[in-house]
């Protein structure tokens, strides 16, 4: 199993180590329920290093990326980033991922790490000249501090000012010890919070710093368990889940991410799904019966089976199952009752509005 | 009490392959629960579900008795020997964070009247247990 430059800082801290895509990485330090808890009121530390970086250089950087997404990237501007996906021509999805734009000749991509091989032969197979594509991934570390006080945190480390004006999807580069750093004010919680980009070598030294300006506001070091029931709560995807090769964007609630008006794969399709919507829809339901919603599981309306939960979580803040769940389109509307097969059991929940936990910049 | 890898493994207990316990009472009245290693690898217990009617019914040993569920996993846990289940533990349906507190005193599961005292021979004493943690089981 490959470990990132903080493996033995989550081996120091206990970190309850599973594989995810071929990294050992932590699920937990000591309790997802804690670990959710202190990033929703304070701040939370993420390893998040498997994810994979591409850089994309050249005079035909932009018109490259054009012709991979259903986005416009006419709202993108030098220091900006935006969310996408990369489509096939039938409307799977390849991966999503964000796109920041540093200048109109160079982006920096960030995709997931059970996919960035995938995405760079992609990439590699649609490339154009004027473009040269580097998959930096295997010497970049990723820590997201996440959290209100997050930037708190920041500031008694990098340019107070830079960060106090970093608005949300906006990015700058500082300097950490002498090393170059990428900040965005980006993240996967629903909070406000930041991505740090930079080098392996520099990683370690990042995490202890960021863990010792952040313990006058009780700062945690938060696993992959926190990660995904902080995402669920604010209705983020995650691929392999609510969005893969055979589920199109507008079956995961994405259809606001198909836009451009460039000539890009998949384009026909996507926008005739947009047009006329696709076979399954995505709702957010919430459990009202007893249980634990888990991916997988039934859901019934009316006793016929609709679909199924693509995510699900016992939330910490709630304290209830929740789900974002892919059904049949046309059957649900918000305030309809739906009854999830736990086990052999029907349990009763409520389709409601998303999501389930609104952003709080 | 002895301790392997920080986790609790009393001395006056025996224990299964899935991690549960189980204490010897008098006439035959045993309690069982999941051990302190087991509500550590799961982290927090957020659900107890019994198996519907279970009280006053008799199971096998490794029979499913209660289902315990951490948010990233459901678990079964299993009867360590055959007999009647006698009482559960209502209390750990509405706090399940009992369990991971105190599982061998009140985040305790589930009482069993045992059928046949020699199968508590098929068991693990406390020092197999701990090899058994110890090894990463």
């Amino acid at each position: 199993m490959k470990r990132t430059p903080l493996y033995n800082i989550h081996m120091e801290s206990s970190g309850r180590m599973v594989d995810f895509a071929g990294f050992a990485m932590p699920v937990f330090y000591t309790s997802i329920i804690e670990e959710h808890m202190i990033i929703r009121s304070s701040a939370g530390l993420f390893d998040v290093s498997h994810m994979g970086e591409i850089t994309v250089k050249g005079d035909s950087a932009a018109l490259f990326l054009s012709r991979l997404i259903p986005t416009s990237m006419s709202k993108l501007e030098p220091g900006k980033g935006m969310y996408t996906l990369f489509c096939f021509e039938n409307g799977g999805v390849i991966d999503d991922l964000f796109i920041f734009m540093i200048n109109e000749k160079s982006y920096y991509l960030v995709v997931n790490a059970s996919t960035v091989d995938k995405d760079f032969a992609w990439m590699q197979n649609h490339i154009i000249p004027g473009v040269e594509i580097e998959n930096i991934s295997d010497s970049t570390a990723k820590i997201d501090i996440q959290g209100p006080k997050s930037a708190m945190v920041l500031n008694k480390i990098f340019d107070k000012k830079k960060i106090d004006n970093l608005k949300r999807f906006h990015f700058y580069f500082d300097d950490f010890t002498g090393t170059e750093i990428m900040i965005s004010n980006t993240g996967y919680t629903g909070e406000r919070g930041y991505e740090l980009f930079i080098e392996n070598s520099k990683a370690e030294s990042l995490w202890e710093r960021l863990m010792l300006e952040g313990a006058e506001y009780g700062i945690k070091p938060a696993g992959l368990g926190a990660r995904d029931t902080l995402r669920l709560e604010a209705c983020y995807s995650l691929y392999g889940h609510e969005i893969n090769e055979q589920i199109n964007p507008l079956e995961a609630n994405l259809g606001w991410l198909i836009n451009s008006d460039k000539e890009y794969i998949g384009r026909s399709v996507l926008e005739n799904l947009k047009k006329n919507g696709s076979e399954y829809e995505q709702f957010c339901l919430e459990l009202t019966g007893r249980g634990v919603l888990h991916e997988g599981y039934k859901v019934l309306h009316n006793g016929e089976e609709i679909g199924c939960i693509t995510s699900g979580i016992y939330s910490p803040l709630f304290k209830k199952g929740l789900a974002l769940i892919r059904v049949k389109r046309g059957v649900l509307s918000i305030g309809d009752k739906a009854e999830v097969q736990i086990r052999d059991k029907g349990i009763e929940g409520e389709i409601v509005k998303r999501p389930f936990y609104k952003f709080n910049g | 009490m002895t301790k392997e890898k920080g986790m609790k493994v009393p001395e006056d207990l025996l224990y299964t392959v899935d991690h549960e316990w189980i204490r010897i009472g008098s006439d035959n009245h045993c309690e069982c629960g999941i051990t302190d290693h087991a509500q550590h690898s799961l982290g927090d217990i957020v659900f107890v579900e019994f198996v519907a009617n279970i009280v006053h019914t008799v199971v096998a040993q490794r029979d499913p008795v209660v289902i315990i569920e951490s948010p990233k996993a459901a678990s079964d846990v299993y009867s360590p020997v055959k007999g009647t289940v006698t009482t559960v533990n209502r209390v750990v349906e509405d706090t399940p964070e009992i369990i991971n507190k105190d599982p061998y005193g009140d985040g305790w599961l589930f009482k069993i009247e045992i059928a046949d005292k020699k199968q508590l021979d098929s068991l693990m004493k406390p020092e197999e247990y701990l090899k058994l943690i110890k090894d990463g089981k």
